[in-house]
């Protein structure tokens, strides 16, 4: 997988970079913008604004070309090549999967840290980087979970849309219908959303993440609660009472984007029709 | 001698259409199979099927005694009927894909191909013909040291000049102890590089046998015999 992961890669990372330095540059022209065009709001310059939506735009780009990889092998001719290697399904999808990941996190924290060491350099902003990391340590269970409930969830959505490519191409043989995949996706999503609030209802157990006791749901009515489904997990933060996990909802998640994954891996394995 | 494929009551449908209908075949070790027949009687569709990107409907297809997976496809070396190669990729990029994924990948070979057909190894897959291409997929496929060969239309759509290049890529690059598949309707072209011929006519095998025999047997040529069976 390691070798497929590399040609991945290779195959990808041009577009990556220049979609890195669009997002940049824009990024550069705004907070130049900002700089030289007041910075007390009033008056949030229009090149700013625009430049702003080039950076959506860019990312929208982004995730359409990565997540448009893998349909690439399901209906162009490079699935020729990639279908008829000695690979099994999982490891192709797993390395389309990793690839993925990797540049969600790159295109993620480069413009994050970009744009923060630039507001530094213009701004002349004091960065509190202990005061930051103070703060994260004294939440950190609860920063750490929301991050991992996040990349979790986000994993998941990923798997879920690759088993919906893969179906919507076995499902009308030969038929290439644009948004097929989109529909199936949505309607996957909704059952998977809808039978996670299901079951965290039917088995309302939290667990805690700072003291890891296991509560149930009533012993937490009485927090100003934030609930989040996050197709991940559902996560409760009370402020300062540290984070609540539905454990049979992320336990029923974790299973969902196992099946989804071994489900796309067996179906390019077994049922592909090229 | 041993079968290096063994095809049993295949069949193939597409809603209402056959596209194999109940097919058997074996192919012996060692030889070079030609499979003849016009557009729409059933060679790619068996191709897919053994390369493992088809699934049959009906029936059993063993290649080296295994069904079609993950080790079928590490002995068998494909040449497909269409641009297969990632868009990316330089030529040197293709033979570096082939050597890292294929272990019985002969690089000096490879090597040694691209220069007899006068491919330079820093030009793009998208920048060449249609010529330039078929070679180069070739040389790639030929440069393993695969038990079976399937050649789908190789010389399909090339210049006279490129397709005498091809053929003697075939046969000087073809080692005794694996076996070759080759679809064709070009027959008169690559007749004398069959060991055996499979005629295919509407998902059926019509005719098969060994070619020097059909030849004494019928007294024509097999180029001849193709008219005969598919001209009515």
């Amino acid at each position: 997988m390691g070798k497929y992961i590399k040609y991945e890669i290779k195959g990808s990372y041009k577009v990556i970079l220049g979609i890195l330095a669009i997002v940049l540059i824009a990024s550069t022209v705004i907070q130049v913008n900002v700089r030289t065009g007041g910075f007390d709001g009033s008056r949030f310059p229009l090149v700013a604004f625009l430049f702003s939506l080039t950076i959506f735009g860019t990312f929208l780009t982004a995730f359409l070309f990565i997540v448009g990889s893998f349909r690439k092998e399901l209906y162009e001719d490079r699935g020729y090549l990639t279908f008829t290697l000695p690979l099994t399904g999982n490891q192709i999808v797993g390395g389309k999967l990793i690839v993925a990941i990797m540049w969600f996190i790159v295109l993620g924290f480069v413009t994050l840290l970009y744009n923060i060491f630039l507001a530094k350099i213009l701004f002349d902003i004091y960065l509190p980087f202990k005061e930051m990391f103070d703060v994260f340590n004294t939440f950190s269970k609860e920063a750490i979970t929301f991050i991992i409930t996040a990349f979790i969830g986000g994993v998941i959505t990923l798997i879920l849309i690759y088993f919906s490519m893969a179906l919507s191409r076995v499902s009308i043989r030969n038929k290439k219908i644009g948004g097929l995949w989109f529909i199936i996706f949505l309607i996957l999503n909704a059952l998977v959303a809808y039978f996670n609030v299901k079951i965290n209802g039917l088995i309302p157990y939290y667990l805690n993440l700072n003291t890891l006791e296991i509560t149930h749901l009533k012993g937490l009515e009485y927090l100003p609660n934030i609930t989040m489904n996050m197709n991940g997990a559902s996560i409760t933060m009370g402020t300062g009472e540290g984070a609540f996990i539905g454990i049979a909802g992320m336990i029923y998640n974790l299973v969902v984007g196992i099946v989804a994954f071994l489900g796309t891996g067996y179906i390019i394995e077994n049922k592909i029709d090229l | 001698m041993r079968n290096i494929v063994e095809i049993k009551g295949l069949s193939k449908s597409y809603f209402n259409k056959k596209a194999l209908n109940n097919l058997a075949l074996n192919i012996e070790e060692g030889k070079v199979v030609g499979i003849l027949g016009p557009n729409g009687s059933g060679k790619t569709t068996l191709i897919k099927i053994l390369t493992g990107i088809l699934r049959e409907t009906k029936g059993e297809v063993l290649i080296d005694g295994h069904e079609p997976g993950v080790y079928t496809k590490s002995i068998v070396s494909y040449l497909p009927d269409r641009n297969f190669l990632y868009n990316w990729m330089t030529i040197q990029d293709a033979l570096s894909f082939y050597k890292d994924f294929y272990k019985d990948f002969n690089e000096k070979r490879a090597y040694e191909l691209l220069d007899f057909m006068k491919l330079k190894r820093d030009m793009k897959v998208t920048s060449l013909s249609k010529g330039m291409t078929e070679k180069l997929n070739l040389t790639l496929v030929l440069s393993r040291n695969a038990k079976l060969y399937i050649l789908d239309e190789p010389i399909a759509g090339v210049d006279p000049v490129a397709r005498d290049q091809i053929l003697d890529a075939i046969i000087n690059n073809y080692n005794e102890n694996s076996s070759m598949i080759i679809t064709t309707h070009l027959v008169r072209d690559m007749e004398n590089i069959f060991d055996d011929v499979v005629f295919l006519r509407e998902g059926e095998v019509y005719l098969t046998g060994n070619a020097e025999t059909l030849r004494e047997e019928k007294g024509m040529q097999i180029d001849e015999l193709y008219k005969e069976i598919f001209g009515e």
